[in-house]
């Protein structure tokens, strides 16, 4: 499949990039590791007018620790996250999901910022443009019908970011900049819910940095659990992220499920708040598990059926949240 | 600014510099197999998902099918063909021959790339680590037992 041609920007400086993108917003796609951008051109999903490439932005790469938080460049690697020790550490989780991207081939060149903006995926609508073309159009482009759910009014596409689950979890933030400003959101506020659009930023912004807050005073337990058809490649299929802070002595104090590739975007779990001393009971986490459960929205546009990934939420939030018990508790 | 849809790029490929003229939508592996005759990386799933397309970009195997040729400029390539010193294997193609890790040969290029590159990292691997490093690779013959043993064995013979 070959790439339909477009214009190759190479700006030098992160103020040039941001000149370019203001000036072509939407006709502009930026590359940086191009595995989520290259697929997408070859299966004409997206028509690029421009393609500016950030290779030659060096400022965007890199982690740093910086005044008690952890400041991830945009262009930073999967590879680079997982060798990371100072990842290892403080973000365990983290280094978890990006582990579990694609295969080791992809984690050497993909890049945080692309996994976190990856668009919604979805059987009918990840396909070549021959397939494409024998079907009337659905909601994602730009149809007025569902391939997956006959007579449903939106969008069921499915985000399927390994990173996004797990760095809400973290709590952490995206720095967005654009010419002549820019504004720091939570991750979980880059997502809109809605599947044809899933992306939140705006035509003219770049996603810069990440911002980790790291723990302090307390120990923390992480884990990143994911279902896909083969461990070696694929896509989450259902995926849970949790993170668990406790005191030094080990009580409990915070706890943060969020649950990926079963709606248009990450889905924080609702969860009722822990009274001073609460352990995390068999009890609370079955709860969680059914808070996730109820959250989770999948419909049969995936290689497994909806009803089959929902209810592996409920175990993929368990095996999480005993795993960060173990973090905490050391083996128990 | 610089705004191009066609222009001179210069690929450091096995050592060797080459400057080609190109359009810019063009893959580093149709680069490689079509303007610089180097066919030893293979184009099957064009998606990123087989590994059978693997070159190492400064040493780390990457997918070729999905890196653009320009975004390689600036960068040491090699490919399959590079592995070897004229006539004489690479240990690790020795082994995959003496271990009979090749069946129909269409994956063994990427596999014995991400092979070298990972035990120049890590020269004593595990078994799960040789299973981990190569999971990337799709072998469609499925000789995969082979392949881990012709790594393996080159590991345990300290060559």
């Amino acid at each position: 499949m070959r790439i339909q041609p477009f214009i190759y920007l190479e700006p030098k400086t992160l103020k040039e990039a941001l000149i370019m993108l203001d000036e072509n917003k939407e006709k502009l796609r930026i590359i940086s590791g191009g595995t989520e951008t290259v697929p997408l051109m070859k299966l004409r999903l997206i028509k690029p007018q421009y393609v500016m490439s950030l290779k030659r932005l060096s400022n965007l790469k890199g982690i740093r620790e910086q005044n008690g938080k952890v400041i991830m460049g945009a262009a930073t690697t999967l590879t680079e996250i997982i060798e990371s020790p100072l990842m290892n550490s403080s973000f365990k989780g983290i280094v978890e999901a990006a582990s579990s991207v694609a295969a080791p081939q992809i984690q050497n060149i993909a890049t945080v910022a692309g996994n976190i903006l990856q668009g919604t995926r979805c059987l009918f609508y990840n396909q070549s443009e021959v397939v494409r073309g024998g079907l009337e159009p659905c909601f994602k482009l730009k149809g007025h019908l569902c391939r997956a759910v006959q007579g449903a009014k939106r969008c069921f596409s499915v985000y399927q970011g390994d990173l996004a689950p797990i760095l809400i979890a973290y709590k952490a933030k995206a720095k967005l900049e654009r010419k002549g400003g820019g504004r720091t959101v939570a991750i979980s506020e880059l997502f809109s819910g809605n599947g044809k659009q899933p992306i939140n930023i705006e035509g003219e912004e770049i996603l810069t940095r990440i911002i980790l807050p790291l723990p302090k005073n307390k120990k923390s337990g992480s884990s990143y659990q994911k279902l896909r058809m083969r461990g070696s490649i694929d896509y989450p299929l259902a995926s849970a992220a949790s993170v668990v802070y406790s005191d030094e002595k080990g009580s409990i104090m915070d706890v943060c499920v969020v649950i990926g590739a079963v709606g248009s975007s990450p889905k924080i779990v609702p969860i009722t708040s822990l009274t001073k001393g609460e352990e995390l009971s068999i009890e609370y986490i079955d709860n969680v598990a059914q808070a996730a459960y109820k959250v989770a929205e999948t419909v049969n546009n995936q290689a497994l059926p909806g009803l089959y990934r929902r209810k592996v939420i409920k175990v993929l939030t368990k095996r999480a949240l005993n795993n960060c018990l173990r973090d905490i508790h050391g083996g128990r | 600014m610089e705004k191009t849809t066609k222009r001179i790029v210069k690929l450091t490929v096995n050592k060797e510099i080459h400057e080609v003229a190109i359009n810019v939508n063009r893959t580093l592996l149709e680069v490689l197999r079509e303007e610089l005759a180097l066919t030893g990386a293979k184009e099957s799933c064009g998606q990123g998902v087989c590994g059978s397309c693997t070159v190492l970009l400064d040493g780390l195997p990457v997918r070729s099918c999905l890196l653009l040729a320009v975004e390689a400029e600036g960068r040491h390539i090699t490919t399959i063909e590079g592995l070897s010193c004229g006539e004489k294997l690479h240990p690790l193609q020795d082994a995959f021959v003496e271990h009979h890790a090749i069946q129909c040969g269409f994956c063994s290029p990427g596999m014995i790339l991400t092979a070298s590159a990972f035990l120049e990292k890590n020269p004593s691997p595990t078994e799960d680590e040789i299973r981990r490093a190569l999971s990337g690779n799709i072998c469609r013959c499925t000789g995969y037992a082979k392949i881990i043993g012709a790594v393996k064995a080159l590991v345990d013979s300290g060559r």
